[in-house]
């Protein structure tokens, strides 16, 4: 879903910089409808790969995120329309974690459309480096979910 | 009134519905296929879904990707356009069940004007003229021979299972009914193991017209008037015109009464269009279609209202902003339906738009998602662009439109411009004397011109 509304620079700023202090791995900020997420690369990339360096910015679910550009791997994409849910219940341990080992056909997440909640499989086997949305983010098709490497 | 609408269509007719809504200070939601991500519908609008991949049955007209589009962006009420899901009763109720508005007509009306059977006999209930016939099977040479009496020849003889002209039979004579009476038959029989014939007029040279209804579902139904859309090909409009250069005044407020009468009775609400042959100054009714036509803003230059306005200032609920007294119907417009295709052997022309200038100045108006350096996806409709022109007349009219094909561009893929250039030239269309098998002679080169 590429949201179209004014970029606060300074908010981005000021979130990329709680990043850094923090040494969190990604902030998502949201109001009144309009989210920002900034998030920096969990592994990082080649050395001679500086900008893996800095805090990316992506707004919302945009999937150009400069995040994950520099990273080796596959990604898992959304199957349809919906509402991501990390775990099978509210409450309950996510189905993944960063470092897990899946394997092609598990089910990662679920997705809710229309009331019926679908389940997510991995299209490839591998470790997950990275979950790229949140609980209970709105995604659209083939939105990128999760990095695996 | 709705903050947030989601447009479920693409190409042109999104945009149209984007720029109603923006002019009503409401945010827009696209919807898009893999294929469509730079469309201009979607580089537009405030917020944008993608639905799934090209095909529009994983796309555009998937419902479930729709209701969830809606759903996460918070969208209220959803405008379909034309086509894919306009007129499908289920899409209808189920946004409905969902919370949403479905700014169109109910679910119940899409249903009943899409049965082509319960649709004449509604409106035929409730005044509207239909092509007169057998009212069931013919059972035998004499009862043919009556009903032919009846309603008067040429009248066909028609197979109740058929279809694409098999087990059809002109008649013209009294003389002709028996032979032909029993060709049907055994045609019927053999093409589609049913004997069963029924009987109805036959009309030679029909002209097609539609009127345009509106109603609010609370009492209150006009009529905006009529387009002749007899230039036809395949089926499809090629061009549009109103007021049609057949009908004068008073046939045109008989017509538009009528239309208006029965929709008010059936309890109707949002746009509606019904359809007519026209022939020897009789109206038969074809079908309703329970949509925003492709044609709407042929309406609109002559009326000066906003159509999509109105469908959604309906659907939230308010009365129809105008009674039939303060529609006025001014000048004349022409719509061209300008189409990825060769304008001589018509084979699809998709591919990347190298040049694009639209003709401009006074009373021209182009709807068309086109820019400089789109792809135009080969997977759905091929109508690129409407060039539609106003003038103070007819002829008025044809001279802008000229100007304005001359100074179209489209570069990169064929299109059917130059058939219209042809066609705004031809004697017979200035005119105004053509019907519904006028264009398919003229592309074949059978009309000659003096």
């Amino acid at each position: 879903m590429a949201n179209k509304f004014d970029i606060d620079p300074e908010l981005v700023k000021k979130l990329a910089e709680l990043l850094g202090e923090t040494g969190l791995t990604e902030i998502e900020f949201e109001s009144s409808g309009k989210r920002i997420r900034v998030a920096r690369p969990v592994v990082s990339a080649s050395p001679a790969d500086t900008i893996s360096e800095t805090p990316a910015t992506s707004t919302a679910a945009t999937n150009t995120g400069t995040a994950t550009e520099h990273q080796k791997g596959t990604h898992i994409v959304s199957p349809m329309v919906g509402t991501i849910f990390l775990s099978p219940e509210p409450g309950a341990e996510p189905f993944i974690q960063v470092g897990d080992i899946i394997s092609e056909g598990q089910t990662v997440m679920l997705i809710e459309a229309m009331k019926t909640y679908n389940p997510v499989r991995a299209t490839v086997s591998g470790k997950v480096v990275q979950i790229l949305v949140g609980d209970s983010t709105p995604v659209e098709f083939g939105e990128e979910l999760l990095l695996v490497e | 009134m709705f903050e947030k609408i989601l447009i479920a269509n693409r190409g042109e007719i999104a945009l149209r519905i984007h720029r109603a809504c923006k002019e009503m200070g409401i945010s827009t939601v696209a919807v898009h296929s893999t294929a469509d991500a730079d469309a201009m519908h979607v580089r537009l609008a405030d917020e944008s879904v993608c639905l799934g991949p090209a095909p529009a049955k994983d796309s555009y007209l998937s419902i479930p990707a729709i209701v969830s589009a809606a759903t996460i962006t918070g969208a209220e009420a959803v405008h379909p356009g034309y086509g894919f899901l306009s007129e499908e009763a289920s899409f209808a109720s189920i946004l409905e069940e969902h919370g949403f508005t479905f700014i169109g007509p109910s679910a119940e009306h899409i249903t009943l004007m899409g049965d082509k059977v319960a649709a004449k006999v509604a409106v035929a209930e409730n005044g509207v003229p239909v092509v007169p016939g057998s009212l069931g099977a013919l059972q035998t040479v004499a009862d043919a021979r009556k009903t032919a009496e009846e309603i008067g020849y040429p009248v066909l003889i028609k197979a109740a299972g058929g279809g694409g002209g098999r087990g059809m039979q002109i008649v013209r004579s009294a003389e002709e009914v028996e032979g032909a009476y029993r060709m049907a038959r055994t045609e019927a029989k053999a093409s589609f193991q049913n004997d069963t014939v029924y009987m109805e007029k036959f009309l030679e040279k029909p002209r097609h017209i539609e009127v345009q209804v509106f109603a609010d579902g609370q009492g209150h139904a006009v009529h905006l008037g009529e387009r002749d859309c007899s230039l036809q090909r395949r089926h499809q409009k090629v061009l549009e015109e109103a007021r049609s250069p057949a009908l004068n005044d008073a046939e045109r407020e008989k017509i538009g009464k009528i239309a208006a009468d029965a929709v008010r009775r059936i309890g109707y609400r949002n746009a509606g269009t019904i359809e007519f042959l026209y022939q020897d100054g009789e109206f038969y009714f074809i079908e309703m279609n329970t949509r925003l036509q492709v044609e709407h803003p042929v309406t609109e230059m002559i009326t000066g209202i906003d159509m999509v306005r109105e469908q959604i200032r309906v659907a939230a609920g308010l009365p129809l902003s105008f009674d039939q007294k303060e529609i006025s119907f001014e000048g004349h417009a022409i719509e061209c339906r300008i189409t990825a295709e060769h304008p001589e052997t018509f084979v699809p022309s998709p591919g990347r738009i190298t040049d694009y200038h639209p003709p401009g100045g006074m009373s021209v108006r182009v709807d068309s998602g086109l820019y400089a350096g789109y792809n135009m996806p080969p997977h759905y409709d091929s109508l690129v662009a409407k060039l539609v022109v106003h003038g103070r007349n007819r002829n008025e009219c044809l001279m802008r439109l000229r100007r304005s094909l001359e100074e179209f561009v489209i570069g990169g893929i064929e299109t059917t411009i130059p058939l219209h250039a042809k066609i705004i030239e031809n004697s017979d269309f200035l005119n105004g004397t053509y019907d519904i098998h006028w264009l398919e002679r003229f592309v074949m080169g059978d009309i000659v011109d003096n």
